[in-house]
């Protein structure tokens, strides 16, 4: 990596030690930080997973030794047929022998015998020392060779060699039953879920002896499993290829049937009989490769890992491609590599074990066996015929499809478990490690858009399938044929505008339903009605099309061909439409609107085509779409937010259309929510009863000198420029253009005073403040002026945060979203959904809403290990999974928003530094807590502070982390079947206190007009109502757009009076907790309000931060009292000693009736949990 | 439970208030008021007849106040209150006008030092009660646990009222806060009413903004007037020790900020091209920077090391999720 190794030694320190350190850092960094950091915390996982072999498996040699020595006592006995011979033992030792469905024919009338094995190994991770603490279970697998003398060449026919397997098994079985009586449990269970192939699993039983148990803590609890194989090389190869069709006896009825004598291929069954054969073959290989490549082993573990978290495994159920499947790949591709190589070793064998795991993630990640047959070695067979039965990775040296356990879909999904992490390696700003081997990435509910569950037994139609599943059982036939069929209607490439599925998965069970069995059973048949589990990942663009074009219907043969098979595939659906250019195509037009129901859609109907399923309801299930339904959010939804952004666009030609402004009008920025498809509630332009709901937008104008040099004058000077423009805009658009002039609820004169609603009679309705660049230099020079006092300096500092914000970065942030929104589809609703869940945890008046964007923004930037979320479910879980493992404590949230998403490693550094010092200067949390940074906006408190206070504060943040943890919880354990409303059902149990509110009220409050004083319209109102009534509809205006909610104006209050005394927001002695006002027509009913807990009895002084009575019968009581009696002026003395001793609490009764008296009718009723 | 309750804390009288019930809260309530003789640190006049209170309740008003020291001591004694906000908000723009306050820094500092103590007449100060603008709120709140300096009559009312407070104790009866003796109609309601004046009030009437916007503008364009003209009598005039003052505004018009900053900034680049092109220039500059890359290179492999260090710490961190 280093081009001059020479001049390196001159740049090196002279002295030894640093230079070794300097080659260690340079050997472990690649150049960026990142990768060095990606290796050094996985050689700290690899430390932390490593099992201590002699502790863990104690005494697991001795055993094996013993089993050994048992079984090579077994008596031999010669020939005997094979169903007497299995009666016989099953009789004699009240076992069962381990048949392979179907169980042998009465008929068979070869023989069976039994000889000392020929020999004994141990093969897998235990020898490779490849085993890891988190597996879910430990085992160590024995192969007993059979011995040539029993078998016979032509066994490999008609499950012969596997009957002859089954009954050996049971001898063994029988034998060690006898002899480990005690000592171990035995059991049968299927090698990697394979039914062709019982094992017998013996297992240790525990210490009779409590204490020594204790010792010996770090034994695991593992077990031994017994795997009768063929000799090496016994069955001939070439009768073995994937083609071969081995398995005819038994299938005689349905030859008749069919009336073919041909027998379709077993190609799974011809690959298990080529592995049984080849154990000792991969044993040499895997340890040869061992010894030749340092890092093989670790490079196997994180393999490992890296399967484990995305839920694969050996098993078939599990996807069939496991640690062994990896490291005889990673083995040969250190070896000889694929055929196209020219036979020359990809991958070297001095790469380290990180290296390693990179190139082999790069190596899945473009090659997909499900598609093309992949070879390794030098051989060149031609394979493309087999692809059709599943996918292929030859390993021409033994001549074995190593992914044969695999399915089309499960190979399909490594594929793209491999791209994603790949793209998550190449990102090198982003923490690569967590996503890579912490997280847990198989989690359906997370992963796919769509899950839908169909009960196999409902499918009618059962004729073979061309392709053969032996011994894989009927579940497995039938979701390959749903797998071929819906790949072909969702994934059609050749279907105008592209696949609508980006990846289509089935989970199919095993046709059994435990994975052990004990010795006298058989093994338990799967429970009826077990579903086929199908995951769909839509690519969401294409999944919305509601118009799918086909073939072209053309003259020539060849597209009539097309045609014919288009509409063989689609049946009645398919219609000739004639399109623009003249063109007539093969269409289908589907009805639903949603990508999820037209994906539902299309999946009942070719299901319910070709298979005859999916007509009832009941058959297929569909999970995942009732989380936008619950917001009620439509497709139609974001042509309403186009209206606005449509609206604004017209309001600013509007506001540029007016020719007699002193200053040119530079920008005019949008800054909320609506406009930028992000709120909660649609935009709506009708009328409604409680006034407009105004947009806020801010302009800047054109730089001009004659901005007054201070900022009083400079707001005062904004009030004059709103003014003008409101009656100039009255005046270029009469009638059309309503116009007021509001005050903020300013506190100083410095800050911005007002703003200018403009009400279009359309009902769009805009809130306008206006920037002046002078303002924030005026501000950034107080807070550097050292002459002033410290306040004034905090207070500009403050301001000029809050100036930043309005004018600087809403504006940068309404941009970033607005354009996001378009690039990932699911992320607007996904933002709505967001929103709506802090809602209704009562946590909207905590969370500004641009915070909240930033944290579904995240998911979508930072997606790993999975892909973009490309539907609002998927997009909406994970940013829960997000916020309940984010630790905030130590972590920054960077988001990069730059364009090319490139933040430089040191500015993600340096923001990490920044929250490390903030952490030390404040570690109680009172002025930092969330830490948010931006590409555009670095500080990490733009977004997370208001007015110098943490928002959220602590007490808050931690009750998000706990709500979204329990609510990932509760989707980790019910997966799909959650009902998703659970997450959004609030739990009013928490809160101290409960304020119930006044709907009624809160409605009059809404309205207010310009003519009329609320006071006496609220005292004297109906009187008035009923006196004027016919007056009322015509002379009332409509009314104000309103400043601010009512319950937000009343809970700022409370804030303000409770609150600032403490300083930071949520230190009052009490909090708040609140959903947002525009959720629902009339808001919701209650407020809740937990007591601070920090806030105990204390010591009285003078300035207390609020409310506090003495505490009565104290320890001082009879004291003061005496002293009241003696006289007022007692000595002063004794009165200092009193003022520190008398303590006061929180008067919590009294300040519950101080808010009783602000909110007056406001509050229907206050409930009080304790006081 | 209320009879435990201690009469003083220090020098503080404590007097509890009885707040009656409300039918969101249909409870009983006391609250506790701490009561002394004001004595701040800056004396001023009127100390002897004031009484310092801390813990004012958050609706409090200047009637509420007075109907509390008319239930103690009988009517006549309270001639005003004022409340912590209030006078922290005189201080915050340093006991000066609205105008004073808005004008720029330097310009401020000139008619301080030169307007020996102006006295204001009533004209002006008319004209500035109305640049000021319109409140948005019928009546403010305190915030809680804030304090108010309460002016009586005479020093003898002080006297009464710590005496009326011990009192209270022992008789236990609790004078009402809000109650009678408080005229309902002078006292703008709080509640609903309230905060719908407020979303009222937030529109001032136009005419009366666009006024005050006016008399603002006009007031700031006399003071900054004066101003100059200060600064220009002082760039012709030497004082005692014969020096002349040095003010803004020369004989070139006053440079823009925006300017002057666009000015700084062009120089900065230009600065900053120059040691661009100079880097990399000799070959002991490449030296000393590869050393100095390879030792961030040693240093940013340590912190990497401190960190996973840290992390380590943090149980679990590294074993994969189950």
């Amino acid at each position: 990596m280093d081009a001059a190794p020479a001049k390196r030694r001159k740049i090196a320190h002279p002295d030894g030690n640093a230079s070794i350190a300097l080659e260690a850092a340079q050997a472990a960094a690649t150049g960026v930080s990142r990768a060095r950091a990606f290796v050094l915390e996985t050689e700290e996982m690899l430390d932390s997973v490593d099992l201590d072999y002699s502790e863990a498996f104690d005494g697991a040699d001795a055993l094996l030794h013993r089993l050994k020595g048992s079984i090579e006592t077994i008596p031999a006995h010669d020939a005997q047929p094979l169903l007497d011979a299995a009666a016989k033992l099953e009789k004699k030792h009240k076992l069962k022998v381990p048949f392979p469905s179907p169980p042998p024919p009465q008929n068979s009338n070869y023989k069976v015998s039994f000889a000392t094995p020929a020999q004994f190994n141990v093969v897998g991770s235990y020898v490779a020392k490849t085993m890891v603490r988190t597996q879910s279970a430990h085992g160590i697998d024995m192969i007993v060779v059979l011995p040539e003398s029993i078998l016979q060449e032509k066994d490999y026919l008609d499950l012969r060699y596997f009957y002859k397997r089954a009954y050996y098994l049971a001898v063994v079985a029988a034998h060690l039953q006898k002899d480990l009586k005690g000592e171990a449990t035995l059991s049968y269970e299927y090698h990697n879920g394979n039914s062709l192939l019982p094992v017998l699993s013996v297992k240790p039983n525990g210490e009779k002896d409590e204490d020594e148990k204790k010792k010996k803590k770090g034994v695991l609890d593992y077990r031994i499993r017994i795997i009768p194989c063929a000799p090496e090389s016994f069955f001939p190869r070439q009768k073995l290829h994937l083609g071969a069709g081995l398995v005819r006896k038994h299938k005689e009825g349905e030859q008749q049937a069919n009336g073919q004598p041909a027998t379709p291929a077993t190609p799974f069954y011809n690959s298990t009989l080529v592995a049984e054969s080849s154990y000792l073959q991969y044993l040499k290989l895997l340890r040869q490769t061992e010894k030749k490549c340092a890092a093989f082993r670790n490079a196997c573990i994180l393999g490992r890992i890296w399967l484990q978290q995305r839920g694969f495994g050996s098993d078939v159920s599990k996807g069939g491609f496991g640690y062994f499947e990896w490291a005889v790949l990673l083995a040969l591709l250190l070896q000889g590599g694929p055929a196209d190589t020219k036979g020359a070793a990809p991958l070297s064998p001095s790469l380290s074990s990180t290296q390693l795991f990179k190139a082999l993630i790069q190596f899945l990640s473009v090659t997909n066996f499900a598609e093309k047959p992949c070879v390794l070695g030098q051989a060149k067979p031609d394979l493309a015929g087999f692809i059709e039965n599943g996918p292929i990775l030859w390993d021409s040296a033994r001549q074995l499809n190593i992914a044969f356990k695999m399915g089309p879909w499960s190979a399909d999904l490594l594929h793209q478990h491999a791209r994603w992490t790949r793209k998550l390696l190449a990102d090198g700003a982003v923490d690569q490690f967590q996503p890579t081997f912490i997280l847990k990435a198989d989690l359906p509910t997370h992963t796919y858009d769509l899950v839908a569950r169909m009960d196999p037994e409902k499918v009618s139609e059962a004729a073979p399938d061309k392709v053969a599943h032996e011994a894989r059982g009927r579940h497995w036939q039938v979701g390959h044929k749903v797998y071929r069929i819906l790949r072909r209607a969702l994934s059609d490439k050749n279907m105008e505008g592209g696949e609508r599925a980006r990846l289509i998965h089935l989970k199919v069970s095993p046709g059994f339903s435990s994975s052990s069995w004990s010795l006298n059973e058989k093994p338990q048949p799967q429970k009826a009605g077990t579903p086929i589990e199908i995951g769909v990942l839509f690519d969401p663009l294409n999944m919305a099309r509601t118009v799918d074009r086909g073939p072209s219907a053309g003259p020539s043969a060849e597209e009539k061909e097309t045609c014919e098979k288009f509409r063989r595939f689609w049946g009645e659906k398919s219609e000739l439409r004639r399109f623009g250019g003249d063109t007539i195509r093969e269409t289908l037009v589907w009805s639903a609107q949603t990508p999820f129901d037209l994906c539902e859609e299309i999946m009942r109907y070719i299901l319910g085509l070709h298979l005859r399923v999916g007509q009832l309801q009941d058959d297929i299930v569909f999970y995942g779409r009732s989380l936008p339904a619950l917001l009620s959010i439509k497709p139609s939804d974001t042509a309403l937010f186009n209206v606005a952004r449509k609206t604004f666009t017209s309001f600013e030609r509007d506001l540029r259309d007016l020719e007699d402004l002193p200053l040119r009008i530079r920008h005019v920025n949008p800054i909320c929510p609506e406009l930028r498809h992000s709120s909660l509630k649609t935009p709506s332009f009708g009328p409604s009863k409680s006034g407009p709901r105004p947009m806020e937008v801010v302009i800047s104008f054109e730089a001009s000198g004659k901005w007054p040099e201070s900022l009083i004058a400079i707001q005062r000077t904004k009030i004059a420029f709103l003014l003008m423009i409101g009656r100039l805009l009255e005046r270029f658009k009469p009638g059309e253009i309503r116009t007021h002039v509001g005050l903020d609820d300013a506190r100083y004169e410095t800050e911005n005073l007002a703003f200018l609603d403009v009400i279009y009679a359309s009902g769009a309705c805009f809130r306008v403040r206006i920037q002046a660049d002078l303002e924030e230099s005026l501000l950034e020079r107080q807070t550097k002026d050292k002459t002033t006092e410290q306040y004034l300096r905090q207070r500009a500092s403050t301001q000029l945060a809050s100036f930043r914000r309005t004018f600087v970065h809403l504006p940068l942030h309404t941009q970033y979203i607005t354009t996001a929104t378009t690039r990932f589809p699911a992320l607007s609703p996904t933002i709505r959904l967001v929103k709506h869940w802090f809602s209704v945890h009562k946590l909207s008046n905590h969370f500004p809403p641009e915070l909240l964007e930033l944290f579904v923004l995240h998911t979508f930037l930072a997606p790993y290990p999975w892909d973009v979320p490309s539907s609002p479910t998927t997009g909406f879980l994970r940013t829960l999974l997000f916020l309940a493992r984010w630790d905030w404590r130590t972590d920054p949230l960077i988001i990069d928003t730059s364009l090319n998403g490139e933040l430089p490693a040191q500015e993600r550094q340096a923001i990490a530094t920044r929250l490390d010092a903030w952490r030390k200067l404040d570690p109680g949390m009172q002025h930092t807590v969330l830490f948010v940074a931006t590409a555009h906006e670095q500080s990490g408190t733009m977004w997370t502070s208001v007015d110098g206070h943490p928002r959220p504060s602590k007490v808050v943040a931690a009750r998000m982390t706990a709500l979204a943890k329990s609510a990932a919880r509760v989707i980790r354990e019910q997966g799909v079947d959650l009902d998703v409303r659970r997450l959004f059902v609030p739990s009013l149990k928490e809160y101290d206190v409960l304020l119930y509110l006044n709907t009624k009220v809160l409605k009059s409050a809404l309205r207010t007009y310009i003519t009329v004083d609320p006071a006496t319209e609220m005292n004297g109102g109906k009187g008035q109502e009923i006196k004027f009534k016919n007056l009322a509809p015509e002379t009332v205006e409509p009314p104000l757009p309103v400043a601010q909610h009512p319950v937000d104006v009343l809970l700022k209050q409370l804030s303000a009076v409770y609150d600032s005394a403490a300083g930071a927001s949520g230190t009052g002695p009490l909090v708040f907790f609140r959903s947002d006002t525009t959720a629902t027509e009339e808001g919701d009913k209650v407020i809740g309000a937990v007591w601070n807990p920090t806030l105990v009895k204390r010591k009285w002084r003078v300035n207390l931060p609020t409310s506090y009575k003495p505490v009565a019968g104290g320890k001082d009581e009879s004291e003061d009292e005496d002293e009241d009696e003696d006289e007022d002026g007692s000595e002063r003395e004794k009165e200092r000693e009193g003022e520190g001793r008398v303590e006061v609490e929180v008067n919590r009764e009294g300040i519950l009736a101080e808010v009783a008296r602000i909110a007056g009718e406001v509050v229907e009723r206050i409930e009080v949990k304790g006081l | 439970m209320a009879s435990n309750i201690p009469s003083t804390i220090g020098e503080f009288s404590v007097l509890p208030v009885s707040i009656p019930p409300l039918p969101s809260f249909p409870k009983n309530v006391v609250h506790y008021l701490y009561v002394r003789r004001h004595a701040p640190k800056i004396p001023t006049p009127t100390d002897s007849r004031s009484l310092f209170v801390t813990n004012v309740p958050v609706d409090s008003t200047e009637a509420h106040l007075r109907a509390l020291v008319t239930s103690l001591v009988g009517t006549g004694r309270f001639e005003k209150v004022t409340f912590e906000d209030e006078s922290k908000q005189e201080h915050s723009l340093e006991g000066k006008s609205i105008i004073d306050a808005a004008q720029p820094v330097h310009a401020a500092r000139l008619l301080q030092a030169h307007i020996k103590k102006r006295k204001r007449d009533d004209e002006e100060a008319q004209e500035e009660a109305a640049a000021r603008l319109p409140s948005t709120w019928t009546r403010p709140l305190r915030r809680s646990g804030s304090t108010a300096v309460v002016l009586l009559a005479d020093e003898k009312s002080v006297e009464q009222v710590l005496k009326a407070i011990a009192k209270v104790h022992k008789t236990k009866k609790y004078p009402v806060w809000g109650g009678d003796g408080l005229p309902d109609s002078k006292m703008p309601p709080l509640g609903p009413v309230w905060l719908k004046s407020h979303n009222r009030l937030s529109f001032p009437d136009p005419s009366m903004l666009q006024a005050s916007v006016d008399a603002f503008s006009t007031l700031f364009a006399r003071r900054e007037q004066e101003a100059a003209e200060i600064a220009k009598r002082l760039r012709n005039e030497p004082d005692e020790d014969g020096f002349v003052t040095v003010t803004r505004g020369g004989r070139n018009a006053p440079a823009s900020r925006t300017e002057a900053e666009e000015a700084k900034r062009r120089m900065l680049e230009k600065e900053n091209k120059k040691k661009e092109e100079l880097a990399n220039f000799y070959r002991f500059q490449l030296r000393e920077r590869k050393k100095a890359e390879a030792a961030e290179l040693l240093k940013r492999f340590d912190e990497d090391r401190k960190k996973l260090e840290e992390l380590r710490a943090k149980k679990g961190k590294f074993v994969p999720e189950a």
